[in-house]
């Protein structure tokens, strides 16, 4: 039995596989949320239909196919469920979650001083971000890390935070320790995730040969040879921010222009 | 000097000849002399290092118009009941046109595993979906009839680029 999807080394075959770990990775904090909401009367239902949201792309991104295929077969499908982590359970995580939740939950971790402390420094986070960007998606290190069960599971909950870490000055659920500045909100996610990932997808795209040996040598699904692999994996990293980024950075312009016209 | 397999001393090329793909016997050594030669066993059915090793040396190919235009990549099925020369021409073009297909009887395929010096193919399991056990590497000769090196599974594509020029100038 498999707890988390790793690279499996044989033909790819769409038998379905049984990842029990990735079940209880959402199974457990979906239940604890639901319980948490309704002891606390939770009447916010946009809130909680948000994080579990979250928690589906988190399933659908993680499980079997998405997951095997990712964990040990094409590129670009590892780089798909990066930008569904990153930019899209992160911050609908960060959207569901309550802010008596938040604060009940970084007492109980003992983590309310390194949320407070890093929800201000947008360098420290930004910084953070595409340092777990760039050690995750180095040929080392997707080749060390995929090859096992608990690497592959390393990997994706390197991701997970570092998408936390990146959404949490701009989406903290605790409304005093966001950013409130639009200008510095909108630079920092431009340059933390609009520009500086631009630069190791370009290595991808650009390449001359396949980085990665995982998928180099994965036995092939479809047409699509290991390097063109690479390079969609690139252009995903690439475009696949695109929406959500620039999507976030309109929403804040509109928002800014709002409130300037209130004034 | 070289990022494969060293063979020291370097093996001679071997000599048998099985049939082609269009049906024409292929006299191996007389066809692919003053080439580099990449010797590869395998079969059609392969669900793994077959279809990998294949796709590797057809990414390299690729790469190096050079070397392809004076090299033969031919590959020696070890199952011959299955792999007829049509079988064995749709598989080979899903990677690359040129690349010889070769088959024979059994007791033709396995002379000429044992003249290239590598273990024999053993038949695993029964009925209809039985695989094949045999040997991965790819063995390359130089012009010159020589292998130096050998290839196994799971060579990278930077590593037969390196290779590959250096082979062809041994000649």
């Amino acid at each position: 039995m498999k707890l988390w999807c790793s690279a499996l080394n044989k033909p790819w075959s769409w038998h379905w596989i049984a990842y029990p770990g990735v079940w209880l990775t959402v199974l457990l904090p979906t239940i604890a949320y639901l319980i948490a909401v309704r002891r606390h009367r939770e009447t916010d239902r946009k809130l909680i239909w948000t994080f579990l949201a979250a928690m589906f792309v988190f399933w659908a991104s993680s499980d079997w196919p998405v997951g095997t295929l990712g964990a040990g077969y094409l590129a670009s499908i590892h780089m798909l469920q990066y930008v569904l982590y990153t930019l899209t359970v992160a911050p609908l995580m960060l959207l569901g979650t309550p802010e008596w939740m938040a604060r009940g939950m970084l007492a109980k971790l003992h983590l309310t001083r390194v949320n407070e402390w890093l929800s201000k420094r947008l360098l420290v986070s930004g910084v953070i971000f595409n340092v777990v960007l760039v050690l995750t998606h180095s040929p080392i290190g997707v080749d060390t890390l995929r090859s096992s069960q608990l690497g592959s599971f390393a990997m994706d909950m390197s991701w997970l935070a570092s998408g936390i870490i990146l959404w949490m000055p701009i989406l903290n659920p605790i409304e005093e320790r966001r950013t409130h500045s639009f200008a510095a909100k909108m630079v920092y996610l431009f340059v933390s995730a609009g520009i500086v990932p631009i630069v190791p997808a370009s290595f991808l795209t650009f390449a001359s040969y396949p980085l990665y040996s995982t998928y180099e040598l994965a036995p092939r699904v479809g047409s699509l040879t290991a390097l063109q692999d690479q390079q969609l994996a690139g252009i995903t990293m690439k475009l696949g921010m695109v929406p959500i980024i620039w999507g976030t950075l309109a929403v804040m312009f509109f928002r800014w222009a709002a409130q300037e016209r209130v004034r | 000097m070289f990022d494969g397999t060293v063979l020291e001393p370097p093996e001679p090329k071997p000599e048998f000849v099985l049939t082609d793909t269009k049906g024409q016997p292929f006299d191996f050594a007389t066809e692919t002399e003053g080439k580099l030669t990449l010797l590869y066993f395998g079969y059609t059915f392969c669900p793994d290092i077959c279809p990998v090793q294949l796709a590797q040396l057809a990414a390299v190919m690729d790469r190096l118009p050079d070397v392809e235009r004076n090299t033969v990549v031919v590959f020696v099925t070890v199952d011959p009941e299955r792999d007829t020369p049509e079988v064995i021409r749709a598989f080979l073009d899903n990677f690359n046109s040129t690349f010889v297909g070769l088959t024979g009887t059994v007791d033709q395929v396995e002379a000429a595993q044992r003249a290239a010096g590598v273990p024999v193919a053993v038949k695993i399991g029964d009925g209809a979906g039985y695989s094949m056990g045999h040997a991965s590497q790819v063995i390359a000769y130089a012009p010159d009839g020589l292998a130096y090196t050998e290839y196994p599974y799971g060579t990278r594509q930077t590593q037969w680029v390196h290779d590959l020029p250096l082979i062809m100038d041994k000649s």
